[in-house]
C-alpha cells in the first residue's frame, strides 16, 4: 500500500514537474491538467490543516492558539474590506469573499516555494474569475430584477430621441463586464508568473560565476523573495477588492436606502 | 528585426506604466502626508487604481508577442 501510494505521488509530480502530453490542456501558460490538480489539492491540503489547527481554540474564551489569533485577524480583515467597501449589506458577501481571499493567499504562498502554483497557471484564475463575475450578475439580479440588472448596462435614462446612445453604451457595457475576466484573471496569472519568470532569470544570471577554478553560482533569485511576498498579498487582496467593488456597483440602489435609514437612526441617538 | 522591435514596444510600455505608477504613489503620498486620518480609505483606492494601470502593462506583454508572430 504504502509502495503504491509512493508510485502514484512520484508518479503524478513527475507529470506535474513536466511535459503534459501532447492536446491535453497544454500551452506556453498552462500546467497539465494533473499537474494543477496536484497543486490545487495542495493549496486545499494546506488550508483545511490551517483551519482545523485554528479551531481547536475556539472553544476558549479568550483566543490564546497563535493560529486562531491570527485566522481572527484575517476574518477581521475581510469583515472591514466587505462592510467598507460595499456598505452596511455587505456582511452577507463575507463568506464568499473570505473563501476568495485564503484560496488566492495561499495559492500565491505556494507559488513562493514549489516551481508552479494554482494561482501561477491561466485556467484556474480564469476559473476563479468566471465564478466571481457570474456570482455578481446574479447578485445584481436578485437585488435588481433581471429586467432591471440589464437596464442599468444602458446607463442613465436618456429618453426616446437618445435610444442609439443607449443602446451604444448597452453593448460597450456588455463588453467591459466581459472583459472584467480577463483582466482578473490575467493581472493575478501575470504577477504571479512575472514573478516566477523574473527569479529565473536573475538565477540565470548567477549560474556562471566562478571563484578561481571552482564553479560558485549564486541564486540571485533569492533576493526577489521579500518583493513577491508583497506581491501575494496585495494580489490576493486586489482580486478580492475588485469582487466587493463590483458587488458594490451593481447592488448599490438598496444601499441607498439603508443609508438614509442608518443616518436617520444614527441622528435620532445623537 | 522583430525581436528589437518587441523589445523596444514592451520597454515604452514599461516606461508609461512606471511614470503612471510613480503618479499613483506621489499623489497618494501627498493625500495621506496632509491627511493621515485617512490613510485607510487612500490605500485602498491606491490599490485599486495600480491594479488598473498595472494591468497595462500585462496585457501589452502578453498580448503583443501574439500579434507580432
Amino acid at each position: 500500500m504504502d509502495v503504491f501510494l509512493i508510485r502514484t505521488t512520484t508518479s503524478l509530480l513527475a507529470s506535474s514537474e513536466g511535459a503534459a502530453q501532447a492536446g491535453e490542456h497544454a500551452g506556453p501558460h498552462m500546467l497539465s491538467w494533473v499537474a494543477l490538480f496536484v497543486y490545487v489539492g495542495l493549496v486545499l491540503a494546506i488550508l483545511f490543516g490551517f483551519l482545523a489547527y485554528a479551531k481547536k481554540g475556539l472553544q476558549t474564551r479568550v483566543f490564546k492558539n497563535p493560529i486562531t489569533q491570527a485566522t481572527e485577524q484575517v476574518y477581521l480583515f475581510i469583515e472591514q474590506m466587505c462592510v467598507g467597501t460595499i456598505g452596511p449589506h455587505g456582511r452577507k458577501y463575507i463568506p464568499y469573499i473570505m473563501t476568495l481571499w485564503l484560496v488566492i493567499f495561499v495559492g500565491n504562498m505556494v507559488a513562493l516555494f514549489m516551481p508552479a502554483a494554482p494561482t501561477a497557471d491561466l485556467s484556474f484564475n480564469l476559473g476563479l474569475a468566471l465564478v466571481s463575475i457570474m456570482y455578481v450578475q446574479y447578485e445584481g439580479m436578485r437585488s435588481n430584477g433581471v429586467l432591471g440588472h440589464f437596464r442599468h448596462f444602458a446607463g442613465p435614462k436618456l429618453g426616446i430621441a437618445l435610444i442609439l446612445i443607449s443602446g451604444i453604451i448597452f453593448v460597450i457595457e456588455i463588453i467591459s463586464e466581459l472583459m472584467k475576466n480577463v483582466s482578473l484573471s490575467l493581472r493575478l496569472f501575470g504577477n504571479i508568473e512575472g514573478g516566477h519568470q523574473a527569479v529565473e532569470a536573475m538565477n540565470h544570471l548567477g549560474e556562471g560565476i566562478m571563484i578561481g577554478p571552482l564553479p560558485f553560482p549564486i541564486p540571485f533569485g533569492f533576493f526577489l523573495l521579500p518583493i513577491k511576498l508583497l506581491t501575494v498579498v496585495v494580489q490576493a487582496m486586489i482580486f478580492t477588492l475588485l469582487t466587493c467593488v463590483y458587488l458594490s456597483l451593481v447592488t448599490h440602489h438598496e444601499e441607498e436606502h439603508d443609508g438614509h435609514s442608518h443616518g436617520a437612526e444614527v441622528s435620532a441617538a445623537h | 528585426m522583430t525581436g528589437n522591435v518587441l523589445g523596444l514596444g514592451i520597454g515604452l510600455a514599461a516606461l508609461g506604466v512606471a511614470i503612471g505608477l510613480g503618479l499613483i504613489g506621489y499623489s497618494a503620498m501627498q493625500g495621506m502626508s496632509r491627511q493621515p486620518e485617512a490613510i485607510g480609505k487612500l490605500q485602498v483606492q491606491m490599490l485599486i487604481a495600480l491594479a488598473f494601470v498595472e494591468l497595462v502593462f500585462l496585457l501589452t506583454v502578453f498580448v503583443v508577442p501574439g500579434t507580432l508572430k
